[in-house]
């Protein structure tokens, strides 16, 4: 219990402001019963006891959490506690209790229990948990929550095979929720939201046009163009953009850690966001439909000859392909040399694609050349995707300005400042670092060693101190470190080597 | 799923070793794709980009616009319909019946110019409720046999018009079956006009889409007549209403060239049409209407392009000034830290 008290303070799960409410099965009471030995009666009171404890701290949190600003709470309970507080009757109070807790802290517990406060606080609270653990007893702990991480490393690959996210080390846990949780979720969010957007756009603009075929059945676009719309023309623009979108770089997702409540909230998923998306693509196919139909009523170029089905519905093609594109262009948020390269092949391989295709396919038989002998082609590739694309850019400019987004505003804070990817190997520290960063960073270059102890969440000691004398770089000393060295029995000759 | 691993390499226990370090390390090898540290533009709409932006797209668009609007302008466009007023008083109440009886189909309409045209006039006959967009109706022809001899016998998307008597008809299909077959003649104070019916289809169309060695075989020999025939020595290449009639259109609504005159015609003249009113547009209330247009740089008479960019770009003029005046009414200053919603309602 001792020991897990201070290995939280250690972690600063706990500090000294906290309420601390202990429940321990250390107690005389509870002693006196298991000198006696006899198991049946020890139960009994052990449950009496663990009951009046747990009513006991409830009835004091009920109380700090009616004052407004009291003080945080922190439970700490053993296992042998926890075995009876997980009973059916009692499970209900340590869950209000733990919930109404900054931190809990169980020790000596057994995988099992491990596992069964998991699941207490998943069904009963209802929240989406993560457990995180690197033996093999953290296994069923891992199973039970929503999101198990295993942190691979010396006690074994256990955990790391149970898990759904694997990570080496337990800092890492930081950046893997709040850097990569958070961009995977902002652009599972984007993509599906696109993708049906893009769907919805180009299969509309057929709807619009079987009211006038007498409702036949008659397709708007040739075949190869609607197979190929999905696979070749649009999709590489959103793969590109699944992969490497970012709406605020790593290092200011960890500085604001709060940007994370955007995916709590589901702030790019609501009704209201996919609605906006329906109501975009209705929009551009209407007027994809409508602006190519209606002005190609009469004849095209200044030969007074008309065009036929095929044409209107290669430029009403290409229009939708460019527009779509573009689409994407400007729902990035940042936006690489490979978005670019995406986005212009898609519409090239659309160009080259339909210059071939209609030298080979009957009933499109040179469609594209004979469209593109028109002035009315090139105006209507410079009208019909600017005002598809209106809506969107009006919608965005409101939104952005008087609406934003929290890593909207974010974004804007930190715009003047660079990327900071300084990664040529030796220690170029820019001007841009303070003495700090350039210091950690100096650190970070050098040659590690492998941490033995994975599973614990401080760094291993010392060795940070050696190499970087070594090179010459000034470390502070660690407060606990030096208090480690102080209290080793052997004193040892400076300078220290790493202890194993 | 592994999240990125940052560097990490296992040294020698006291010795910094270099090269037994790289050897056993299981750092991934560093690429800037992998580790998503690829150089990006980081465009941010503000205020500025988003007036500018309109007042560049009405800047492109107002001219565009108004020099859309004035060739369309410029276009003289006179439509007359015919279909009802030329079936005699006697036969209006049967229509289907006038016009499916033999006999002579001759009308006359006399058109009033109403401006200055110059020449070329396109003549276009436009049929209105007649549905050359229908799925079976564009699915009934065969391409491969239009453009060569050896694929005569490949009519098996005709159906119903593939074969008449056992051999199969070229060209095949409902489309060329309905060829339209009513024929214009203009004149002027008794002065015949010369039409050319030459160059009214696509170049495209004549080279490469209908042979020249395909001929017209057993075409209209059926019981059911459903348009004009054709003339069985001139090879489909040269079957210039054919061509036309073969481009199905996009919309129910739409007009097809007949042809063109070569002479001017000045404002008050009257022009005499001298038209057989043959084809069938009665049994499905198709309308019929004869078209004679100048044609300019963009076209016909299409006031729709200018139009949708004088509109677009006053539209977007009008948005410039609009988000101006809200910007300057509700300031925000760019990156202002008290728009995040922690701060905004703290607890």
């Amino acid at each position: 219990m001792e020991t897990a008290i201070n290995i939280a303070y250690a972690c600063k799960l706990i500090s000294n402001e906290m309420k601390q409410f202990i429940i321990s099965s250390e107690t005389d009471v509870i002693r006196e019963v298991e000198e006696r030995g006899d198991q049946v009666e020890l139960a009994r009171v052990m449950k009496e006891e663990v009951k009046k404890e747990l009513k006991k701290c409830l009835e004091e949190a009920q109380q700090y959490f009616n004052t407004l600003s009291g003080p945080k709470l922190a439970l700490v309970i053993d296992g042998k506690c926890l075995m009876y507080a997980l009973d059916p009757s009692l499970r209900v109070m340590l869950l209000n209790l733990s919930l109404n807790c900054n931190s809990v802290v169980c020790c000596r517990v057994s995988p099992l229990q491990k596992a069964q406060v998991t699941t207490l606080v998943k069904k009963g609270a209802r929240k989406i948990t993560l457990s995180i653990g690197d033996g093999a007893n953290d296994v069923s702990m891992i199973q039970a929550a929503h999101v198990g991480v295993g942190i691979s490393g010396l006690e074994g690959m256990q955990a790391v095979m149970a898990s759904d996210f694997a990570i080496a080390q337990f800092r890492f846990l930081s950046d893997l929720l709040l850097v990569h949780g958070r961009w995977s979720y902002l652009r599972i969010c984007k993509v599906v939201t696109y993708f049906f957007y893009k769907n919805l756009t180009f299969t509309l603009t057929q709807f619009w046009f079987t009211f006038q075929t007498g409702f036949s059945g008659q397709r708007f676009y040739d075949d190869w163009f609607q197979s190929l719309y999905n696979v070749m023309f649009t999709s590489l623009p959103v793969i590109i953009y699944g992969l490497l979108e970012k709406d605020v770089s790593a290092s200011l997702s960890k500085k604001y850690p709060q940007l994370y409540m955007e995916g709590i909230r589901n702030s790019f998923f609501k009704w209201r966001v996919v609605a906006m998306w329906a109501f975009s693509a209705i929009y551009q196919s209407l007027i994809f439909y409508y602006f190519v139909t209606d002005s190609t009523s009469t004849g095209q170029n200044s030969s007074g000859k008309m065009f036929g089905l095929w044409d209107v519905s290669t430029v009403a093609f290409t229009c939708v392909v460019v527009t779509v594109n573009l689409r994407l262009l400007m729902m990035c948020n940042s936006m690489t040399r490979w978005h670019y390269i995406s986005v212009g092949g898609s519409v090239l391989a659309w160009f080259v694609f339909v210059f071939v295709y209609s030298l080979i396919r009957e009933n499109v038989l040179y469609v594209i050349y004979v469209i593109m002998s028109t002035f009315y082609f090139y105006l209507s590739f410079l009208l019909v995707p600017t005002v598809a694309l209106l809506l969107d850019f009006i919608h965005q400019g409101i939104q952005r300005w008087f609406f934003p987004y929290d890593y909207q505003v974010v974004q804007e804070i930190h715009r003047n400042e660079p990327d900071g990817y300084l990664r040529a190997g030796g220690l170029e520290i820019s001007n841009h670092l303070t003495p700090d960063e350039a210091r950690s960073f100096a650190i970070s270059q050098l040659p590690r060693e492998t941490s033995k102890h994975t599973g614990f969440a401080f760094d291993s000691p010392g060795y940070e101190s050696f190499f970087a004398a070594q090179q010459g770089v000034y470390v502070p000393q660690k407060a606990w470190d030096v208090v480690r060295r102080a209290s080793m029995r052997s004193k040892a000759k400076a300078p220290l080597p790493p202890k194993r | 799923m592994d999240s990125n691993t940052p560097p990490s390499s296992s040294a020698a226990a006291g010795s910094a070793d270099p090269s037994a370090a790289r050897r056993n390390s299981k750092r991934p090898k560093y690429s800037r794709f992998t580790q998503q540290e690829l150089p990006a533009c980081k465009p941010i709409l503000t205020p500025g980009w988003v007036i500018s932006s309109f007042m560049l797209v009405s800047i492109v668009f107002i001219p565009i616009g108004v020099a859309s609007l004035l060739a369309s302008h410029n276009v003289v466009e006179i439509v007359d319909r015919y279909d009802t007023v030329c079936i005699p008083e006697s036969a209006r109440n049967d229509k289907v019946n006038y016009i499916q009886s033999p006999g002579d189909k001759t009308c006359t309409r006399n058109i009033t110019v109403t401006k200055h045209m110059k020449k070329p006039i396109y003549v276009y006959y436009q049929l209105d409720n007649f549905y050359q967009n229908h799925r079976r109706y564009v699915k009934s022809r065969s391409d491969a046999q239009l453009r060569s001899n050896g694929s005569a016998d490949d009519v098996s998307s005709c159906e119903p018009e593939d074969k008449s008597n056992g051999q199969p008809i070229v060209p095949c299909g409902l489309i060329a079956w309905s060829l339209f077959n009513d024929t214009y003649d203009f004149s002027r104070n008794g002065q015949q006009l010369s039409l050319n019916k030459k160059g009214i289809s696509w170049k495209s169309d004549r080279e490469h889409k209908f042979g020249k060695n395909v001929f017209p075989r057993n075409f209209q020999n059926g019981s059911l007549i459903g348009g004009g025939s054709l003339n069985s020595s001139l090879p489909l290449s040269e079957q210039e209403d054919l061509i036309v009639w073969m481009r199905t259109a996009a919309l129910p609504t739409f007009r097809k060239l007949y042809g063109k005159i070569e002479d001017d015609l000045q404002a008050n003249d009257v022009i005499m049409v001298t038209l057989e009113n043959r084809y069938n547009t009665y049994s499905f209330n198709g309308k019929k209407k004869l078209v004679l247009s100048t044609a300019s740089w963009l076209g016909g008479k299409n006031d729709f392009l200018g139009i949708a960019y004088l509109t677009v770009g006053g539209l977007c003029l009008f948005l410039a000034m609009v988000f101006t005046i809200l910007y300057l009414v509700k300031p925000r200053q760019l990156g202002d830290p008290s728009y995040l919603s922690w701060n905004r309602n703290p607890g």
